[in-house]
C-alpha cells in the first residue's frame, strides 16, 4: 500500500514529473495520428488488393497462359466444402486507340466474365452505371448491340480538387480499337487472321473505380470471349493466364490456397501427357497477399521505417523520464533511507519507482491516446477547413487516388503504443530506480545529511 | 571567464548533460537525414527528367489540344542553335507500342521515341546511358554489326528483364545476350476524320522488326522499364510514309547562365516566325507548349515537398521533447548547484549575469549536439546505400527498390541548407529549454541559501 501512496504522492508533489507526462503525452499524440493515417492507409490499399483479386490465384505470368483451365476450373467448382466461386480470366496488353483521336495508348487489358468475376472480387461494386445489374456490364446502354468495354476510372474521367470523379448522367458514347498480340501455344505470334496483330472495336460501357492507382489508370476490362480471340487463345484448346477463387467465409486462406494447391499438383500430373502440359509448369498457386505482394510490400516497408524512426525519437523520453527520476530520487533520499530503516527491502525500492514510472507512462499515453483520437476524429474535417481556407490538403487529390484521410483507430494499434510509452518509461526509470534501491539508509540518515 | 568555467565545470562533473547532448544530436541527425534524403529525391526526380528531355521541351498541339507533328524540323533546330539562349535541341517522334521479345510470349507495352542520337548527346548526354557504347568514345549510332539492311534501336534495360529482387540489380550477362536479338515491334497511327472529303479516321497498325543494337540505363525506372528508341526518321517512315520528316517534339538544351524566361520568349518567338514561314501560319501550332522540364514536372515536386514539410513536421514536434529533457537537466542542475549561484551573486554577480550562464551553457549544449548531430547525419546520409544494404542482408529488408521510388540509387547528397536551419533551432530550442531554470537560478537570494542554519 505504502508503494501505491508514496508513488501518488510524488506525482502530485513533484512538478517536474508533469514535464516527463507531457513529453510522453506529445509522443504519444503524434504516433497515434501518424500510425494511424499510415496504417490506415495499408489496410485499405490491402483491401483494395483483396477485392480486386480475390482470395487465391491459380495463374502464370507467361502471355501465352495456360491450356486444360475448363477441366480445372469443373474441379474447383466440385469443392463446394472451401470454394464459393471461380473466375478465369485472360490477361494481355494492347493498343488501345480511342476512335477520332491520336491518343493510341498501351494499356493492360482483362478478359472477364463479369458474373463470374463479381462472385470471386469486389469487381460488381467498383462500376458505376451497371452497378444494379453486372451481367450488363458489357451492354453499352445507348446501343445494346455494341460490344462493351470498361475502362479503369482514371482513363474515363477527370477528378475535381476533392477528388470526387464527375460522372455524366448517361454513358458517353465512344469507341476503342483495340489491338493485341495472338500468340500461339508455343509463344510465337499467330499469323492467322488479320495478320501479326488483332484489332476489335468496343464501346465505352461502364468504368471500374478499384482505388488501386495503377489498375484505375492502366487497365481496360473487356468480355472474355473476345479476349480470348484477340490474344489468341481460342484455338482448338483453349486458353486463360490465371483463374481467381473465392473461399467460403469459414475457411482460413493459407488452408485454402494449400488444398489449392494440392489440387492444381494432382491436375498437373494427371494431364502430363496432354500435348499443351508443358505451359501448365509456370503456373503457381498463389494467396491474395503474394500475388500482389510487390504493390503491397513497398508500403508496408514505409511503415516499418517510419516506425523505426518514432523509436528513435522516442528515445528522448526515456531521457526525460531518467532526468525526472534521478531529480526525484536525489531530492527523496531520505524517504529511501526511512524506508529501507523500517524493513523496506531494494526490490521494493525499486517497484515503488517503477510503479511511479508506470503511473506517468499510463497517465502520459491516455493523455496522448485521448488527445490523438479527438485529432482523428476531426482530421477530415480539419483538412476540408484548411482547403477552403487555405487551398491546402495533406494528399493532393488529383496526384493520389486517396479518399478521405483514414482515421479508423485500431485498437491494437492504440494497445501497442501505449504500451510502448510505458515500457520506455519503466526503462527511463530503471537506472535511478536501481540507484535508490542501492542507497544505504545509514549514509543517507546520518545526522550531518540532515 | 567565469561563465566558461563554470560551463566546463558542469559538464565535466554532470555526466547527466551528455545525455541531453545525445537527445539533441539524434533529433538533428535524424530531421538532417530525413530532410536530405527527401530534397535529394526531389532534386534526382528534376534532374531525371531534364536528362530524358532536355532543359525546354516544344510540343505542338492540333485543334484538339492533343499532341501533334510538324514538319520541317531540321530547319527549326537550325534556327534555334543560331540564337544565343540555345546551346543545342534535338527532335523527337513519339508514339505507343507493344513489343514482342524473342522469349515465348514475352510481349510488353513501351513508349516508342524516335530520336537523333548525335544530336541527343548534345542536349543530354545521352550516350552515357547506352550500355555497349558508353565507352567506346564514338558518336553514338544504331549501327548493328556494320548489318546495313538491318534496322537497329535501343531497348530500355528494364523491357529485357526486371532487376533481382533481393539486390534490385539487373542480370547483365543475360541482358548482354540480347545484343543483336531481333524484336517485332506493333505501333499504330489514326488518320484524322475529314468533314470534307467525307473520310473517317482510321487506325492503322504498323508491325516494324529491328535488332537490338544496344541497350539503355538510365537509371530511372520509368524511362527503363518502358522506352524503346528508333532512329527518327525510320519511325516516320513506319508511321508516317507519306509524310516529310516530321517531329512531335524538340528537346532543348539551354546555353549556360541563361535566363530560362528569356530563353522561353526567345523560343517561342523563334517558333512563331517558323510556323509562320515555313508552316503557313497555323494558329493552333502557333500555340505550342514550351515548357521546361521542371514545370512540365512541377505539380509532382510540390506533392514530394508537401509531403516532406509534413514528414519534418512531424518530427519536429516530436523533437520538442528534446527542450523538456534540457528543460529538465538544467533545472536539476540549478536546484543542486544554488551555493554556487549564492556565492557567485554574494560577489556582486546581477541577476541576468547568473541567469545567462545557464541560458548559454544551454546554447553550448544545443550547438554540441547539433554538431554531433549534423556529422552522424552525415556520416548515414552519405553511406545511407551502405546503411540500406546491412538491413537487407541482416533483416532480409529491401527498403529501396527502383521499380517503387523510380531511380536506381538513393540520393546521399546532404542538404547544408537544412542542416544549418536544424542546428540553429536546436540551439534555440536548447536556449529555450534553459530560460525557466535561469530564471530560478538568477532569483536565488544569497541570503536565504548561505544561512548557517
Amino acid at each position: 500500500m505504502h508503494k501505491i501512496i508514496l508513488a501518488v504522492r510524488y506525482f502530485l508533489k513533484r512538478r517536474i514529473t508533469h514535464f516527463a507526462v507531457l513529453a510522453v503525452a506529445l509522443c504519444v499524440f503524434i504516433v497515434v495520428v501518424v500510425m494511424t493515417v499510415m496504417t490506415g492507409l495499408v489496410r485499405d490499399f490491402k483491401q483494395n488488393n483483396h477485392n480486386f483479386v480475390g482470395d487465391c490465384v491459380v495463374g502464370t505470368e507467361s502471355l501465352v497462359g495456360f491450356a486444360y483451365y475448363e477441366d480445372f476450373v469443373n474441379i474447383l467448382e466440385q469443392q463446394k466444402d472451401f470454394i464459393e466461386a471461380v473466375s478465369p480470366v485472360i490477361k494481355s496488353y494492347a493498343l488501345v486507340n480511342v476512335i477520332n483521336t491520336e491518343n493510341n495508348p498501351g494499356l493492360e487489358i482483362l478478359g472477364i466474365d463479369p458474373v463470374k468475376h463479381s462472385r470471386v472480387t469486389n469487381f460488381a461494386n467498383t462500376i458505376h452505371y451497371q452497378k444494379g445489374d453486372v451481367s450488363k456490364t458489357f451492354v453499352p446502354s445507348y446501343d445494346p448491340n455494341l460490344v462493351g468495354c470498361v475502362l479503369g476510372i482514371e482513363l474515363a474521367f477527370e477528378r475535381d480538387l476533392n477528388g470526387n470523379y464527375y460522372y455524366p448522367n448517361t454513358c458517353p458514347r465512344t469507341g476503342y480499337s483495340i489491338s493485341c498480340f495472338p500468340l500461339t501455344a508455343k509463344g510465337a505470334l499467330s499469323k492467322a487472321g488479320t495478320g501479326l496483330v488483332r484489332t476489335k472495336t468496343f464501346y465505352f460501357s461502364d468504368t471500374s473505380h478499384s482505388g488501386l492507382a495503377r489498375v484505375d489508370f492502366l487497365l481496360v476490362y473487356l468480355p472474355f470471349e473476345q479476349t480470348q480471340q484477340l490474344c489468341g487463345m481460342d484455338g482448338p484448346t483453349k486458353r486463360v493466364s490465371a483463374i481467381h477463387i473465392k473461399f467460403k467465409p469459414n475457411i482460413k486462406l493459407q488452408t485454402g490456397c494449400e488444398k489449392v494447391a494440392v489440387l492444381w499438383q494432382k491436375f498437373k500430373q494427371e494431364k502430363a501427357d496432354e500435348k499443351q502440359a508443358y505451359l501448365l509448369d509456370t503456373v503457381t498457386v498463389q494467396s491474395w497477399k503474394n500475388y500482389r505482394r510487390a504493390s503491397i510490400a513497398p508500403m508496408e516497408n514505409e511503415q516499418t521505417e517510419l516506425i523505426v524512426m518514432f523509436a528513435f525519437v522516442g528515445i528522448t523520453n526515456v531521457f526525460i523520464v531518467l532526468v525526472v527520476f534521478y531529480m526525484i530520487i536525489s531530492h527523496k533520499s531520505k524517504d529511501i533511507g526511512i524506508l529501507k530503516s523500517i524493513g523496506v527491502s531494494n526490490a521494493d525500492i525499486m517497484v515503488l519507482f517503477s510503479g511511479f514510472a508506470f503511473l506517468v507512462g499510463l497517465l502520459g499515453s491516455g493523455i496522448g491516446l485521448f488527445a490523438g483520437r479527438l485529432f482523428l476524429l476531426k482530421i477530415n474535417r480539419i483538412e476540408d477547413w484548411l482547403f477552403e481556407r487555405f487551398n491546402w490538403q495533406l494528399y493532393d487529390r488529383t496526384i493520389y487516388t486517396i479518399g478521405d484521410i483514414p482515421n479508423r483507430v485500431e485498437f491494437n494499434v492504440l494497445a501497442i503504443i501505449a504500451l510502448s510509452a510505458i515500457v520506455a518509461c519503466l526503462a527511463g526509470a530503471l537506472v535511478p530506480s536501481w540507484q535508490a534501491a542501492r542507497q544505504k539508509p545509514l549514509d543517507t540518515l546520518q545526522v550531518n545529511q540532515l | 571567464m567565469l561563465k566558461l568555467f563554470l560551463w566546463l565545470r558542469y559538464l565535466r562533473k554532470k555526466k547527466i548533460v551528455f545525455l541531453s547532448i545525445a537527445a539533441v544530436a539524434l533529433s538533428v541527425s535524424l530531421l538532417i537525414v530525413v530532410a536530405s534524403l527527401f530534397t535529394g529525391f526531389i532534386n534526382t526526380f528534376e534532374r531525371a527528367a531534364v536528362e530524358a528531355i532536355g532543359d525546354v521541351v516544344l510540343a505542338p498541339l492540333n485543334k484538339f489540344a492533343k499532341p501533334t507533328m510538324f514538319a520541317k524540323y531540321g530547319l527549326f533546330i537550325e534556327r534555334l542553335e543560331q540564337t544565343e539562349a540555345v546551346e543545342a535541341a534535338t527532335a523527337m517522334l513519339s508514339a505507343q507500342g507493344l513489343l514482342h521479345l524473342v522469349e515465348k510470349g514475352n510481349v510488353r507495352a513501351v513508349a516508342v521515341w524516335g530520336i537523333e542520337p548525335e544530336r541527343r548527346v548534345k542536349v543530354m548526354g545521352f550516350d552515357r546511358f547506352l550500355l555497349r557504347q558508353r565507352n567506346s568514345g564514338g558518336k553514338p549510332s544504331f549501327d548493328t554489326n556494320g548489318s546495313e539492311e538491318k534496322l537497329g534501336g535501343f531497348v530500355g534495360i528494364g523491357v529485357l528483364g526486371e532487376p533481382d529482387e533481393k539486390t534490385d540489380k539487373y542480370d547483365f550477362d543475360a541482358i548482354e545476350k540480347m545484343f543483336g536479338e531481333e524484336v517485332v515491334l506493333t505501333t499504330g497511327t489514326v488518320s484524322q476524320e475529314d468533314p470534307d472529303s467525307q473520310t473517317r479516321a482510321e487506325v492503322k497498325r504498323k508491325v516494324m522488326k529491328f535488332t537490338i543494337a544496344d541497350v539503355v540505363e538510365t537509371g530511372v525506372y520509368q524511362f527503363d522499364k518502358g522506352c524503346v528508341y528508333l532512329p527518327i526518321e525510320e519511325l516516320r517512315k513506319y508511321l508516317y510514309p507519306q509524310e516529310k520528316p516530321v517531329a512531335s517534339q524538340i528537346q532543348i538544351k539551354l546555353a549556360d547562365n541563361t535566363d530560362t524566361d528569356v530563353a522561353l520568349a526567345v523560343i517561342r518567338g523563334v517558333w512563331q516566325d517558323f510556323v509562320e514561314d515555313e508552316l503557313g501560319g497555323n494558329l493552333f501550332l502557333m500555340n505550342a507548349n514550351i515548357m521546361t522540364a521542371k514545370q512540365i514536372q512541377s505539380r509532382q515536386v510540390a506533392a514530394y515537398r508537401k509531403q516532406m514539410w509534413i514528414l519534418l513536421l512531424i518530427f519536429g514536434v516530436v523533437s520538442l521533447g528534446v527542450v523538456l529533457l534540457i528543460f529538465c537537466i538544467f533545472y536539476m542542475i540549478v536546484r543542486l548547484k544554488q551555493k554556487d549561484i549564492a556565492i557567485i551573486k554574494s560577489c556582486g554577480a546581477a541577476g541576468s549575469s547568473v541567469a545567462w550562464i545557464f541560458v548559454g551553457f544551454g546554447s553550448c549544449v544545443g550547438f554540441i549536439g547539433s554538431g554531433f548531430g549534423v556529422l552522424l547525419g552525415y556520416i548515414v546520409t552519405k553511406n545511407i546505400s551502405t546503411v540500406e544494404e546491412w538491413i537487407r542482408i541482416i533483416f532480409g529488408l529491401k527498403l529501396w527498390k527502383s521499380s517503387v521510388y523510380q531511380f536506381s540509387k538513393i540520393p546521399n547528397e546532404v542538404n547544408w541548407f537544412w542542416a544549418l536551419v536544424f542546428v540553429l533551432l536546436a540551439i534555440i530550442a536548447a536556449a529555450i529549454g534553459t530560460l525557466i531554470p535561469a530564471i530560478v537560478a538568477a532569483a536565488t537570494k544569497p541570503v536565504e541559501i548561505l544561512r548557517y542554519e
